[in-house]
């Protein structure tokens, strides 16, 4: 049995603010409750006042702009794993998303509670910032944008102010001859090691490379240093330079030994799976006619 | 604290009830409605026990809010059968021998409803990964892949309109 | 799980030794600790120890016990205590040397540390971070009171 709470169920996002503002660290923000209602349950946490978001138009759906894919906070994993327009022009976000979880989870669970319970055992944060997703951020009376990246501060914290909602994720299009993919590894409930990769080739070279590693470290981030051994080489010789890339962007994860495994071989997992997210992408791109 | 009035159409029937916001919609279904065929087991949503239907759609009922089912349908293991008349995924589960204890069978089924409402023809890799969410610990898994893929034959040769 | 540190402190060996059982200065040096209480002098301490992870705060009440002491050169504590919100036991074994270094004294840390319950499953990945960022932070807060003193 849950602890008792009041709920509120706001209408705009400025409503939404002023509550929160309004009760403090009683309130929380509640969208699919599928990492709340657990914690709450296991009396991890409680809050006397959830706010309802899913009673806010428009903070669902997802919407092609221009190239750019712009993602409501409160969709479901689901819909974003089965819409067209996401299937389409970004699969690899789709993949990601129908792996999440399970079937209920993703069903009931929403991209942005996702992103901002941030759990480190999760999947959207690494691949998206590979896109250079940025996140839409709002309270009463003012918005900012930022990277999504700078979302997580820590283990389940992240920039976000006591009346702020995160409202929207946006991901901008990979240039053309490129792909990303995601690969994650794990035993237990949650994953322990999750690889983001995005490749952009040109004229049988590296042109670009983004690398993101997450559920290894407090927060999904990228790679960056991994990423230069990477930029620049021509495809056919990248044997060597991933080797390399996997062993820095395993040491930077900065990795403990707890219940996943140990820190040597979650390191020694970055570098697997970034081989094989590696693979995957340039597969992707050259069985991409139009790119 | 302020309850919440709700009409939910639960198995075919209409219930008006009111509800705390707190309540689990597997404390509604079962303290409150009697659906014991509605099973608790691991609590956080990740074994699929607990699954039901809401809105057609799979939910952990041992997580989604009671309110949350305010105006929309919800859809038990009680609700599959016609009086003796078996539903064909439950008579494919007995056909096939897909479950032991049983325990997690009214939740397998739940979720083989659903995807089979969604996909009436999956692949066998389909049904694995759509599957992957309920966890049997009798019968290794064969014979549940079995009679799914079963159920979804007889049931996309049934007539259109049979709306089971 | 184990935490090990050591830092070396521009301090006398004695200074150091002393400190130790400088209770409240020393209490002062573990993030999270206060309402620290003598019971009974050199033997058994109270203290409560509070930290949080984003939203997630635990309080641990805590029985301190001197377990062992070899002056001035070894100190072993043992710190037991129950969380009172969340299901959750922690247990901590603390192995505490102090030798002579080149530029003043060596401190090592040693701490075995344990949560059980709920807290501790559900938890293991964060307690493990957490508990050694604690040990790294009391070392360092250590040697900061001491040098400064100094």
């Amino acid at each position: 049995m849950l602890r008792p709470f009041e709920l509120s169920e706001p209408t705009s996002v400025a409503e939404a603010s002023e509550l929160l503002a309004r009760h403090g660290d009683a309130a929380r923000i509640y969208a699919g409750g599928t990492e709340l209602i657990l914690a709450m349950k296991e009396g991890l946490v409680h809050y006397e006042h959830l706010v309802n978001v899913k009673t806010i138009p428009g903070l669902a759906g997802v919407r092609l702009d221009a190239g750019t894919l712009r993602l409501g906070a409160a969709t479901s994993h689901r819909a974003l794993e089965r819409d067209p327009l996401v299937r389409q022009h970004f699969p690899a976000v789709a993949r990601m998303e129908a792996d999440v979880a399970n079937v209920r989870v993703r069903e009931v669970g929403t991209l942005g509670g996702n992103l901002c319970f941030a759990e480190p055992h999760a999947d959207p944060g690494t691949l998206l910032q590979v896109f250079d997703a940025t996140a839409r951020i709002e309270k009463k009376g003012s918005a900012r944008t930022i990277p999504l990246e700078g979302l997580f501060v820590g283990p389940f914290e992240t920039c976000l102010e006591g009346d702020e909602l995160l409202t929207e994720i946006v991901v901008p299009p990979l240039p053309s001859r490129s792909a990303a993919a995601y690969l994650k590894f794990g035993f237990l409930e949650r994953p322990s090691v999750g690889v983001a990769v995005a490749v952009t080739l040109d004229d049988g070279h590296v042109a670009d490379a983004r690398i993101a590693v997450g559920c290894v470290g407090p927060v999904p981030r990228r790679m960056r240093e991994a990423e230069a051994e990477l930029r620049g080489k021509p495809r056919t010789e990248t044997g060597a330079a991933l080797a390399t890339a996997g062993r820095i962007a395993g040491r930077a994860a900065d990795a403990i030994t707890d219940l996943h495994g140990s820190a040597e071989y979650k390191e020694h997992l970055v570098g697997v799976l970034l081989r094989r997210a590696w693979d995957q992408a340039l597969a992707a791109i050259d069985g991409s006619p139009r790119r | 604290m302020k309850e919440i009035a709700m009409t939910v159409i639960v198995n075919g029937d209409k219930h008006d009830l009111t509800v705390p916001p707190h309540e689990t919609l597997i404390e509604c279904l079962r303290d409150r409605l009697g659906l014991l065929g509605v099973k608790k087991s691991c609590d956080v949503q990740v074994c699929g026990t607990c699954t039901v239907l809401l809105d057609d759609r799979p939910v952990s009922a041992c997580t989604v809010l009671a309110f949350e089912a305010r105006g929309r349908s919800v859809r038990t293991i009680e609700g599959l059968a016609r009086g003796d008349d078996l539903h064909p995924v439950q008579a494919a589960f007995v056909e096939h021998g897909a479950l032991q204890c049983g325990f997690c069978t009214p939740g397998m089924i739940m979720a083989t409803v659903a995807l089979i409402n969604e996909n009436p023809r999956p692949t066998a890799d389909e049904v694995k990964h759509y599957m992957r969410g309920n966890i049997c610990r009798c019968t290794g898994y064969k014979r549940i892949l079995e009679a799914i893929l079963d159920a979804s034959r007889r049931m996309s040769g049934a007539s259109a309109g049979n709306g089971r | 799980m184990k935490v090990e540190r050591e830092v070396t402190i521009a301090a006398p060996r004695e200074t150091v030794w002393d400190f130790l059982w400088d209770v409240p200065r020393l209490a002062g040096c573990i993030p999270g600790a206060r309402d620290v209480r003598t019971i009974e002098e050199r033997k058994t301490y109270t203290a409560v120890v509070a930290d949080k992870v984003g939203p997630f705060k635990v309080q641990f009440p805590l029985t301190i016990e001197v377990v062992d002491v070899q002056a001035p050169e070894r100190l072993r504590v043992r710190a037991n205590g129950r969380d009172t919100a969340v299901d959750g036991l922690v247990k901590v074994d603390l192995d505490v040397t102090v030798t002579p270094a080149e530029t003043g004294t060596a401190l090592k840390v040693a701490a075995d540390i344990s949560v059980l319950g709920k807290l501790g499953t559900l938890g293991h990945s964060v307690i493990v971070r957490k508990g050694t960022d604690i040990v790294d932070r009391f070392a360092q807060a250590v040697r900061a009171q001491l040098e400064a003193k100094a």
